[in-house]
């Protein structure tokens, strides 16, 4: 996967930025149509072949930001400000959480091998012997690959003395555990979406930005707008992906408009509390062992790819299940807001009915700066009374759930943890194979970020710096948040 | 080298470079040559109003995130360019 900041997020954060700030001015409308012109302004030194195809990128960034579903609705005569009021118009549906710009898909050749001019040609030919299909040949005393005899296994590039094999895989494809990515005839970015676990994986690894999150910030902006009272659900991995604490933060959203803030930590002692309990009854009945379901990009995948585990994941709701629960319980008319960094959150959003909007860090990001919101400037508030849920706030960190179960058993009973951290396509292969070797662990906690939700789709912060971040934690760059 | 003689680096956080970022810089302990460390003073520093500025400029230096090295403001940073920079100071 690709840095978490570079040049295409930052332009993507700009443009958001800039979008927002136009809307939060009552001007989108006016606007929106020259934001691509701001953004690539005629001087502009161009990534890709002409400001005008850049300029053609942000109009899409823009439709992808307001939820619109470029693949199908894609009207290149249609302006802005027309998409723009139907989205202000009509409720914009959630699924699917991904969308693709054909036109910005460099269609990348297949996955390769390829020998480069750093072969030497020599007399040992280490690839010619390792070869198992025989596709190098030489000529002109270098070696080249056959790439129809080809099978991709890797081993002339192990054995080159002078590393002169190099490998170009497909970013997306090779980001995507399930294989859900092909390329149409064009060579174009086609995404299954029967396959599709919305893991977000792929958004973050194309370098040309040609997979795209459908943003739901919208419909969330509509809410802000309307008199219900707002709810802001905010994830434990929130916590070190500002420049504050999670009090300045909680503050931070007050300010941007959100009527209430609470933390989804809360909804998670309670998973935690159900999750211990349900382990401990499964395990008496004779059960193998449970696979944790807070993670909703797991719960994808064992509808799509593995639904012998129905069965065995847990029947408890996710945090965000629970909170929402709470919030509704509460007040019925109230809207409630998740915020995250998950994408397949979105997809849990739409089958609970007591969550109304999911948003990211990202487009959150944006907004505090469309609102000029300085986290760090901004007084902390009061977080209330957390002693009972605090713990669960490592429920964004890998090892952080089954850690939070564990605590929370009886005393005297005992289990036995085990951590899928992260999936990719071999991690899959392993879990496929499960109803044969079934793991050798009581709860099996499953996360397909890897390093757990901090290091999500949607968030900001290198999950390096987040976690010197958490917890209020500010010593750990001691001067660098010196007043 | 005493502490007063080292020169000042400001590492904007405020929410724009920060998310823009900035926040990597504040890794500097991983990424700077070691060698810079000692001779420079790191900190955090709230918004310099750097990027309110420069809202419609178009040039690339001019863009979050910003970083004040000595008193002199230098926008667009990466941990690569700040390394660069600093080395250059010391020149």
């Amino acid at each position: 996967m690709l840095e978490l900041n570079n040049q295409y997020t930052r332009l993507k954060r700009r443009v958001h930025a800039m979008v927002l700030k136009s809307f939060f001015n009552g001007t989108l409308e006016e606007d929106i149509d020259k934001i691509p012109f701001w953004i690539i302004p005629k001087d502009t030194c161009p990534s890709r072949c002409c400001i005008y195809k850049e300029r053609a990128m942000v109009r899409y960034r823009i439709m992808a930001f307001m939820g619109i579903n470029i693949e199908i609705d894609d009207d290149e005569l249609k302006p802005l400000s027309e998409y723009y009021k139907e989205v202000m118009q009509n409720v914009i549906p959630a699924a699917p959480v991904i969308t693709t710009i054909g036109t910005a898909c460099s269609s990348c050749p297949h996955d390769q091998y390829l020998i480069s001019d750093a072969c030497r040609g020599c007399i040992a030919r280490p690839c010619y012997a390792n070869c198992p299909k025989d596709a190098i040949y030489f000529e002109k005393g270098k070696a080249h690959i056959n790439q129809e005899l080809c099978i991709r296994c890797g081993k002339c590039m192990d054995v080159c003395p002078f590393h002169s094999v190099v490998h170009i895989p497909v970013p997306c494809e090779a980001a995507c555990p399930v294989g859900a990515i092909k390329k149409d005839e064009n060579g174009i970015v086609n995404i299954d979406y029967k396959k599709c676990i919305s893991c977000g994986k792929c958004t973050r690894s194309c370098p040309f930005g040609a997979i795209v999150e459908r943003s739901s910030l919208f419909t969330t902006l509509k809410y802000l707008q309307g008199d219900d009272k707002v709810v802001a659900m905010i994830a434990p991995a929130i916590d070190g992906q500002f420049p504050g604490t999670l009090a300045q933060i909680k503050q931070s959203l007050l300010l941007a408009g959100f009527d209430e803030v609470v933390e989804v930590s809360e909804g998670a002692a309670v998973t935690a509390t159900n999750e211990a309990k349900e382990i401990v009854e499964r395990l008496e009945n004779g059960e193998p062992y449970m696979t944790t379901s807070c993670c909703p990009s797991y719960m994808e995948l064992v509808n799509r790819h593995l639904p012998f585990l129905k069965e065995k994941r847990s029947d408890s709701l996710s945090p965000m299940g629970y909170i929402a629960e709470m919030v509704k319980k509460r007040e019925p008319n109230a809207k409630t807001v998740f915020i995250g960094p998950c994408l397949a959150k979105r997809l849990e959003g739409i089958r609970l009915k007591t969550v109304d909007g999911v948003i990211n860090f990202s487009e959150l990001a944006a907004l505090f700066m469309a609102k000029d919101i300085d986290v760090r400037e901004v007084e902390a508030t009061d977080m209330g009374d957390t002693k009972e849920f605090e713990d669960c706030r490592e429920f964004a960190l890998t090892e952080g759930v089954a850690g939070c179960v564990v605590h929370r058993l009886q005393e005297g009973q005992e289990i036995k943890p085990m951590f899928i951290n992260g999936l990719d396509a071999k991690t899959f292969r392993g879990m496929k194979i499960w109803p044969k070797r079934a793991p050798a662990a009581d709860l099996v906690e499953v996360m397909i970020c890897e390093g757990g939700c901090i290091n999500g789709p949607g968030t900001i912060v290198s999950p390096k710096l987040a976690l010197k971040l958490r917890g209020g934690n500010m010593s750990a760059p001691a001067k660098a948040f010196k007043k | 080298m005493k502490k007063k003689d080292k020169i000042l680096v400001k590492i904007c956080v405020g929410t724009s470079c920060f998310v823009q970022g900035g926040a990597d810089l504040l890794l500097y302990n991983d990424f700077l040559n070691p060698e810079l460390l000692d001779k420079f003073e790191f900190e955090g520093c709230s918004c310099l109003d750097a990027c309110k500025r420069v809202d419609n400029a178009t040039g690339d230096e001019t863009r979050a995130p910003f970083v004040m090295v000595n008193g002199k403001l230098h926008g667009n940073m990466n941990p690569e360019k700040l390394n660069k920079l600093l080395t250059d100071e010391l020149k």
